[in-house]
């Protein structure tokens, strides 16, 4: 199927690079081992795509869920539930090192050139609701996504795909206007949601109220979902991954309150957390009874300053900021010495992108008092500059950055009053642009596109800060359409260097994303994009 | 509050029922008032010089002290910025007096009025005055104060505006009662009868018979504004940060109860001992100078 | 009669009106928009857009406004922005009952600790026991209840683990477990009631031991836990439940915060959620069944006080 174009770019090999092409015999053996085990038990003959369900395991949602449409949600919190309903054409895979894109419920993914993709699906699969999910099925998905009447917040996602071909009722064949390099976080049902393949049954049937009943393809079928209360799966027997799930059921129980989901965890009311909030890391550490499961995940934390008008219109001075954070107390204090120093925006899990040796380059942005002050001195206003700093409990540490960073900035003349806000006013105001300085998070990013571009490109809806420099511009432009990684890294790299040096933000870190489980639960596989995996959770 | 308790009683003490009550017996019958005042006063105090009392600058941060537990050199510990405990103890002393004390002065002053004018109102004035109280009374108040800090934004001074607000319905309450008692006894309606102006009625004769009632109603309010304040910092819109405000104390430390109780348990107790001690003091003024009360003492 | 009742379910309305009128301008005062909100960090203008004019959002205040209430008095009270679930359905047949179990739970347990304790602390005027009772009654008061939670949580759920930590289980569904699971939430919320309705009881039993009836059964030789039970105690009701009318915001308000810290899907939750995340019509919705609770619970109180208080029948 594949061929190589006069580019020069073999696509087999970065498809190659992409997956692990041993998908299929790898589920297959765990499969089997499964069910022999099972067939052991029961002593008669082994139904090898059968397993045995039994157990329900309860969790702890702290962050709110807006809703179970994979095509609509805007928060991960509501992916996490999502992933174990729905499946996506891709899904997202971590062996401990490498984040990897894998088919899901394609069987296989092949590039025929730089900009069409071939999908072949597995056979017999079936939605919740017994309807088939084959080709019509995927192709209504994306043109849901697409150009669906109300128009999904993910449609950008896919604004390059130009046809969707059926090209029998388990093969699709997207054409892309060009070369995508977004194209495998896009199309994976977890993170990017683009990609997740819902029921057109359930669609039809539910229309808005769909996100209150979704109908998936995945290893958990949706129940019922209460306010404040819990959101109720099920097992689907007649998943089509062997050996999965393992679980009889699977309650999210909605928990507002961070310290009374530890304390129910504790006492074993609930057997996890899909989230951990990183004051309660400590506290969970002592537990005996529980592992905690988290690393640094694709993200960035920063300080954004205004660019639109004094004091921060002016380059020296956002420069002195970024240099005058002492970023190993901000560490310390603000994320209690968990997160990792962030010297740009690009993140650890993004494979091929980040340089994990950037600390000792001379690249990005680092604590340098002398640097910070020299800076200053260059700064247009030499007196006493007076900035607001909006801060609300919002966010992972909530108002521990602003508390911590306020008193460094004093440093450098530069006197910084705390304003707190109820969390709709804070966002009204940063999205007004009517603030000076805040400290902002953009989180489980896979690719450096989404973790820079929209949030720095020349007036682009989630630039906030009111930046903007048209080389940035060209150089992101031009790595879209680039598929090959040390090329597209070189362009990223430079575009990062660019914004590190004009300041718009200061970066202050990376953070480890974490999971809580009871040591009862067994075989959750964690995966650093903010996911709750259950496919193969069991309760001992 | 605290300040208030000892001069009442030394300015309400001839009148009322011809028998002068000395200040100095009635703290020999009430010890545990005696207590109280004590304790308030040493609050006020610490209020009041918390700059030369305080071993640490209360919001100084340090990285090598966050989280010590009590002992050594920061006696009630520190919290998770390394701010001494005891400090923010000393200094918080303002903020709960500060926002106790005005708030619940600007909720009596505004009951005050609504309740006077609809005491003293008729018609159909007086029944849109007690619609408005009732309506008051009906929205819930915490939801009140959530969307009045959206609006006016945040800070010691807006809380105490929100936490005022929500004082004026039960003041108002309480005041229009005692004025519709007032109003009919004789004196009053002889004062109506000799044509003698309106103002002159309601500050010689209603005003003096409603405010001690409202004065005994304070005391319970005072604990009540405190509360909702740091309610409001549970909620995460109360009195701003690094500020060592009690209930944003117990607010930030909840999170670390089960390891390090003292963040939220020091502010927790320290709030509670001046509410104790300013229920007490408010009990004992009523029971030695409400007339209800005092029939056969 | 008839003149009497229509008057007062007028008041009814107007205060209903002014109260729904008051909260609907109040949140839209207040900066934040629910869109926004919805659509998290990432969204496009025409999200925005299309978003907003679903919801209606992109008319005029008054109209949304007169447009909720048409709709409400007609019996439809809208739809969850963000859930998209039917209001009505939400608010009455889910968090209601929450709410109201919550706060019969947390009466009764006020009631049945502070007027035992009451009585005693006014039988024992001035004594150890007085004192002790007031103590007890004041430290209840002196907490705030979330922090007062947190720590009943600690202690008594996981440490002892005596008691569920958090949740609610419908005790129409399973009459024990429903129970148990109360224990901690409603003893966290009546703490602040056990406190005054002590006070109470106190204050009215003093008053009460002195009338010259009291005098006169005990002059008849009756025992005196028969003078205090039966002739004090009942001559009492009526501030205690006066008082619980009264109160019953406060407790309302407690329930917000209480059923936060014990995860219980009731109006308090519900209602503050809403607040923060500007969805208007759930918030009004909320406001306008506390509100209306509120007038009925002292509506009530009014129509009991001729049944507690012999002396106020008609005759």
């Amino acid at each position: 199927m594949t061929n190589k174009l006069p580019t020069g770019i073999d696509h087999r090999k970065i498809l190659e690079e992409r997956i692990s092409a041993e998908i299929g015999r790898r589920t297959l053996l765990k499969g089997i081992g499964a069910g022999l085990l099972a067939a052991g038990g029961a002593g008669m003959l082994p139904d090898l795509a059968r397993a045995q369900q039994n157990g329900h395991i309860r969790i702890a949602a702290i962050k709110h869920i807006d809703t179970l449409d994979p095509h609509f949600t805007f928060f991960l919190s509501a992916v996490q539930v999502i992933n174990n309903i729905h499946n996506g054409l891709l899904k997202v895979t971590y062996d401990g090192e490498t984040v990897r894109f894998e088919p899901d419920l394609a069987k296989s993914w092949d590039l025929e050139d730089d900009r069409t993709h071939l999908f072949r699906l597995h056979e017999g699969v079936k939605f919740h609701d017994g309807t088939p999910c084959d080709a019509e099925a995927v192709k209504f998905s994306l043109m849901r996504v697409k150009s669906g009447t109300p128009a999904s917040p993910h449609a950008w996602k896919l604004a390059l795909l130009n046809e969707i071909e059926i090209v029998d009722p388990l093969t699709v064949r997207l054409h892309f206007a060009e070369p995508y390099a977004f194209l495998p976080v896009a199309l994976t049902g977890s993170t990017g949601r683009a990609g997740t393949i819902v029921s057109p049954a359930a669609v039809e049937k539910y229309g808005m109220d769909y996100g209150r009943n979704p109908v998936g393809t995945g290893p958990f079928k949706f129940v019922s979902w209460r306010d404040n209360d819990s959101i109720e799966l099920e097992a689907n027997p007649d998943y089509f991954e062997a050996g999965m799930p393992k679980l009889q059921r699977a309650s999210f129980v909605l928990i507002d309150e961070p310290s009374t989901a530890v304390a129910a965890l504790v006492s074993g009311q609930i057997d996890g957390m899909t989230d951990c909030p990183m004051q309660l890391v400590a506290q969970v550490k002592n537990i005996p009874t529980v592992t905690l499961y988290g690393e640094i995940e694709g993200n960035y934390t920063y300080i954004g300053m205004n660019n639109r008008s004094a004091p921060f219109d002016d380059v020296n001075l956002r420069r002195a900021v970024a240099f005058a954070i002492n970023r190993d107390t901000l560490l310390k204090q603000a994320y209690f010495g968990l997160a990792q120093q962030a010297y740009s925006p690009i993140s650890p899990p993004m494979s091929g992108y980040y340089d994990p040796n950037i600390g000792n380059t001379n690249r990005g942005q680092r604590f340098d008092l002398a640097k910070a002050k020299e800076f200053r001195a260059k700064a247009a206003n030499q007196g006493e500059i007076e900035v607001t700093y909006i801060m609300a409990e919002r966010g992972p540490v909530g108002t521990r950055v602003a508390q911590t960073v306020a008193p460094m900035l004093s440093e450098i003349g530069i006197k910084v009053k705390l304003e707190l806000l109820e969390p709709a006013a804070w966002v009204q105001r940063m999205k007004d642009g009517n603030f000076q300085m805040l400290d902002f998070d953009w989180v489980a990013d896979l690719d450096p596109e989404e973790t820079i571009f929209p949030e720095f490109k020349t007036g682009g809806s989630w630039n906030y800060w009111g930046w903007s420099n048209p080389e940035f511009d060209r150089l992101c432009t031009e790595a879209q359409t680039i598929i090959d990684v040390p090329t597209r890294a070189a362009l990223y790299h430079k575009a990062e260097d660019i914004l590190m040096d004009e300041a718009p933000i200061a970066m202050l870190a990376h953070m480890p994303v974490y999971k809580v489980f009871s040591k009862k639960v067994q075989g959750f596989n964690y995966i650093p994009c903010d996911l709750v995996d259950l496919h193969g959770v069991s309760l001992a | 509050m605290a300040a208030v308790g000892p001069t009442t009683a030394n300015a309400a003490a001839p009148p009322a029922n011809g028998k002068p009550i000395r200040a100095k017996s009635m703290l020999r019958r009430r010890p545990f008032f005696s207590l109280a005042l004590v304790i308030t006063l040493g609050f006020l105090l610490c209020a009041v010089f918390a700059p030369q009392l305080t071993p640490f600058d209360p919001t100084a941060q340090s990285i090598d002290a966050m989280m010590m537990p009590p002992g050594g050199a920061h006696i009630l510990g520190t919290d998770s910025y390394g701010q001494d405990i005891l400090s923010r103890i000393i200094y918080g002393a303002r903020y709960a007096l500060l926002i106790g004390i005005v708030s619940v002065a600007l909720g009596a002053a505004g009951g005050l009025f609504l309740g006077v004018a609809a005491g003293l109102a008729s018609g159909w004035a007086e029944w849109v005055l007690m619609r408005v109280i009732d309506s008051i009374l009906a929205l819930p108040s915490l939801i009140l104060a959530v969307a009045f800090i959206a609006i006016l934004g945040q800070g010691v001074d807006k809380v105490i505006i929100a936490v005022s607000l929500s004082l004026v319905g039960p003041f108002a309450r309480t005041v229009r009662s005692d004025v519709l008692q007032v109003k009919v006894q004789l004196f009053v309606e002889a004062a109506g009868l000799m044509s003698i102006p309106r103002m002159t009625v309601i500050r010689r004769h209603i005003l003096p018979n409603v405010l001690f009632p409202l004065f005994v109603q304070v005391t319970v309010r005072v604990s009540e504004a405190i509360l909702v304040s740091s309610s409001l910092s549970f909620l995460g819109i109360g009195v701003t940060p690094p500020t060592p405000d009690w209930g944003l104390m117990i607010a930030e430390g909840r999170g670390f109860v089960s390891f390090a109780a003292w963040m939220s348990g020091m502010p927790g107790l320290a709030l509670a001992l001046l509410l104790i001690a300013l229920s007490i003091i408010g009990d004992g003024v009523r029971e030695e100078f409400d007339p209800k009360l005092r029939s056969d003492r | 009669m008839l003149a009497q009742s229509a008057g007062r379910i007028v008041q009814t309305i107007v205060v209903l009106l002014i109260v729904s009128g008051a909260s609907f301008s109040l949140l839209k005062l207040a900066p934040g928009d629910p869109v926004m909100l919805m659509l998290g960090a990432e969204f496009s203008q025409e999200s925005y857009d299309s978003l907003q004019h679903d919801l209606g959002l992109d008319r005029p205040v008054l109209v949304q406004y007169l447009t909720w209430l048409g709709n409400f008095v007609t019996g439809d009270w809208g739809t969850s922005y963000v859930s998209r679930t039917d209001i009505f359905t939400v608010v009455v047949k889910e968090a209601l009952p929450v709410t109201l179990t919550l706060t019969a739970c947390s009466i009764v347990l006020a009631v049945a600790v502070g007027v035992p304790l009451g009585v005693l602390s006014a039988v024992r005027k001035d004594s150890v026991w007085d004192t002790g009772v007031a103590v007890f009654a004041l430290t209840g008061t002196a907490f705030p209840s979330f922090f007062l939670g947190i720590v009943l949580i600690w202690l008594l759920a996981v440490q002892l683990g005596a008691f569920p930590v958090m949740g609610f289980v419908a005790p129409w569904d399973d009459f024990r477990t429903g129970m148990y699971h109360m224990v901690l939430p409603a003893l966290t919320l009546s703490t602040y009631f056990i406190g005054m309705i002590v006070r109470v009881t106190r204050a009215s039993l003093v008053e009460v031991l002195d009338q010259p009836y009291i005098a006169a059964a005990r002059a008849r030789g009756e025992p005196g836990w028969r003078v205090v039970w039966v002739h004090g105690v009942r001559n009492i009701a009526m501030p205690v439940v006066t008082m619980i009318g009264l109160q019953l915001g406060g407790i309302l308000q407690g329930a917000v915060l209480t059923e936060t810290v014990f995860s219980l899907p009731g109006i308090g939750q519900m209602l503050t959620g809403a607040v923060l995340g500007r969805e208007y019509t759930l918030v009004q919705a909320g406001v306008m069944l506390t509100a209306t609770l509120f007038i009925v619970v002292n509506m009530i109180v009014d129509l009991s006080y001729p049944l507690l208080d012999p002396r106020l029948r008609p005759r």
